[in-house]
């Protein structure tokens, strides 16, 4: 055995290692390309600004980014990373598959719904209930097999426990849309679910954005910064306290609200104080990312990770805007630059930024894993080429600030101007992204990856034996 | 029904620089029905409650002070198998409880960014003997090493030091090279 004095552990043999996951590429293709739908729509004037927040082309728009775009891009990324977050292995490779294509289908329902409330395909009947059912079908097996995949790993680790959270929170996003399709498609007439339908739409935000998209954002964040970083991982309190802090904004936010509107009373309360505990949450969060990049072990760090500075700056200016406006008693005619900030300058910014990192990563495990040590392999970071995507994301968050400015005074042509700035960059990223998955870079530079199987642009290859 | 416990206390072993898991599992397979243990170890053993799961036993730890940590085992229903893939594995390592020889080759990882150390590792490995042992370094569990080892055959064993930062992996290379 070891010698002694050097205090091995031993006892694990058998540890389970993460394999790649099979789909994880078809959800970020899906995603990426409801992206580029979105922000066409955005250019072509579709949707807010041009219409109104509530208007059923607004409906459209936003669904296309939050399902199509940000819940397939995190369903994928989940996939793999859940796992790894565990050091355990995806209960089922094979459910994502259905999964992908229930909620594809469910979104593709529910726009055509939103479609007939805006007066076309009208000599339907309402498709609203039926996307409800499909969709809610769709990220039932996601939630089902995300879940066998954390249930045998309790006690969970601290970024699990964000993930944890974050996927109770789709569960109640989803339920939400439910009883929204329900009651818009005329499907009902029980009260308390009227009373739901006409005034929870805050809770369904916040859960979706709030608990869903963001909760699970900051969980895998604090591993995968921590990771690229060679940082020390996130001991202590703090972070503790930024998963409490956050579990008690959704409770106040989702129950009491709840309660609130049910009792008729205002959701002003619930959701101030929801706001004021999620603030204290996302500070913490901010002094623990600091942390984590003044404790990093690399001094220059990769394209990933310099860019998610700009996404964590997107979140921080979203929130001090967010202030400036109550502050000024503009609270509610800001809500859409801060939505706007928030969904594409925090979220689709991190989420751009570190698939930047995972798909050349996912590819490079995928083509030279089973090679490593037998042949001479190229680096992850040879798949890329950094200079030239740079640009691209550069590109990106300026459009992403100058359309939040330009929704802030009012300038739908310059929104408009922004958009097709942010549609040019997301394609430019994009075309980085395949490059890397197809190796072509690798290629570029020598004689070319003969010797590996070539990478399938849409899913993983499961392994050879 | 009530669960009677074993007492084991590995603390002398691990402070002497030794390595109690032999010992654990003697002791576990000496259990009787309804018998349970209580483990008491320097540290969390966590990596442990894995493989105590996978023979049904649930548990509970208590720091009961200087770092030192009571753990009660508890027998349950066997877990189902989580994975196919599992079986195999973990059949291959019940089969061998022999004791490994000393490390041949020894990897400090620590420094190196993700994927380096994995890369590093499975170069090492290839210029090994059947049944040398390479003892790696490493600044976070391994979990994309893993199904690599797997596949080539390898067996390991791995755990964090009680520093709680450095993770220590000992690999025993199985293949003959001229079989490779």
């Amino acid at each position: 055995m070891a010698p002694a004095g050097t205090g091995v552990i031993p006892k694990e043999k058998m540890m389970l290692g993460v394999t790649l996951s099979r789909w994880t590429m078809s959800y970020f293709f899906a995603a990426l390309s409801a992206l580029v739908a979105a922000e066409t729509m955005m250019v072509a004037g579709f949707g807010y600004p041009a219409a109104g927040l509530r208007a059923p082309e607004t409906l459209v728009l936003v669904h296309v980014i939050t399902i199509g775009w940000l819940s397939l891009l995190m369903c994928g990324a989940l996939f793999q990373f859940a796992p790894v977050l565990i050091a355990r292995r995806l209960y089922s490779d094979t459910l994502p598959l259905p999964a992908l294509l229930l909620v594809l289908a469910g979104l593709g329902l529910l726009l055509a719904g939103f479609l007939q409330l805006a007066g076309w395909l009208s000599t339907l009947p309402s498709l609203l209930p039926i996307a409800g059912v499909v969709l809610s079908a769709g990220f039932a097996v996601v939630l089902w097999n995300l879940g066998r995949t954390l249930w045998p790993a309790r006690p969970l680790p601290l970024p699990a426990r964000f993930v944890a959270t974050g996927l109770v929170s789709l569960a109640l996003t989803v339920t939400f849309g439910v009883i929204f399709a329900t009651v818009l498609g005329q499907q009902t007439n029980s009260e308390p679910l009227l009373a739901i339908a006409g005034a929870a739409l805050p809770l369904h935000v916040a859960a979706g954005i709030g608990g869903w998209l963001t909760l699970t954002a900051m969980g895998v964040s604090y591993r995968l910064l921590a990771m690229f970083m060679l940082a020390p991982e996130l001991g202590g309190a703090r972070p503790k306290l930024v998963l409490a802090f956050a579990i008690a904004a959704l409770v106040v936010v989702v129950a009491v609200g709840i309660g609130a509107v049910l009792t008729g009373a205002s959701l002003l309360i619930p959701l101030l104080a929801g706001s004021i505990l999620a603030l204290v949450s996302l500070v913490l969060y901010g002094a623990d990312i600091v942390h984590l990049y003044r404790a990093r072990r690399r001094r220059f760090i990769e394209l990933n990770s310099r860019m998610a500075i700009f996404a964590l700056a997107s979140l921080a200016a979203a929130l001090v805007l967010t202030f400036a406006l109550a502050a000024f008693g503009r609270f509610t005619d800001g809500l859409g630059p801060v939505v706007f900030l928030l969904v594409f300058g925090w979220l689709s910014g991190l989420g751009l930024a570190k698939l930047y990192k995972i798909v050349a990563f996912l590819t490079w495990l995928e083509c030279y894993g089973p090679v490593l040590g037998r042949m001479t392999t190229p680096r992850v970071q040879d798949l890329v080429v950094e200079h030239r995507a740079r640009k691209w994301f550069w590109l990106y968050f300026l459009a992403v600030w100058f359309g939040t400015l330009a929704m802030l005074v009012g300038q739908a042509a310059a929104f408009r101007i922004a958009a097709a700035a942010m549609l040019v960059a997301t394609i430019g990223i994009i075309s980085e992204f395949a490059r890397a998955r197809l190796l072509s870079d690798v290629e570029a530079r020598s004689d070319g990856p003969d010797a590996v199987r070539r990478p399938h642009l849409l899913f993983s290859r499961p392994p050879a034996n | 029904m009530t669960t009677t416990f074993v007492d084991l206390d590995v603390r002398p072993i691990l402070k002497d620089g030794g390595e109690p898991f032999d010992l654990i599992m003697k002791a576990i397979a000496a259990l009787g029905p309804n018998q349970g243990l209580r483990l008491l170890a320097t540290f969390q053993p966590i990596p442990l409650f894995h493989v105590m799961k996978s023979k049904g036993f649930t548990h509970e730890a208590t720091e009961i002070g200087e770092g030192d940590w009571e753990v009660l085992f508890t027998p349950g229903q066997a877990v189902e198998a989580e994975t196919p893939t599992q079986a195999p594995a973990a059949a291959a390592a019940e089969a061998d409880d022999s004791k490994w020889p000393d490390p041949e080759q020894q990897l400090d990882n620590r420094d190196l960014e993700p994927p380096e150390p994995m890369v590093r590792v499975l170069a090492v490995i290839e210029t090994m003997q059947h049944g040398q042992v390479l003892s790696a370094l490493l600044c976070r569990e391994p979990i994309f090493l893993f199904p690599e080892l797997e596949k080539r055959g390898h067996q390991w064993r791995g755990g964090f030091e009680p520093d709680g930062t450095t993770y220590k992996v000992l690999i025993r290379v199985l293949h003959n090279k001229e079989a490779a």
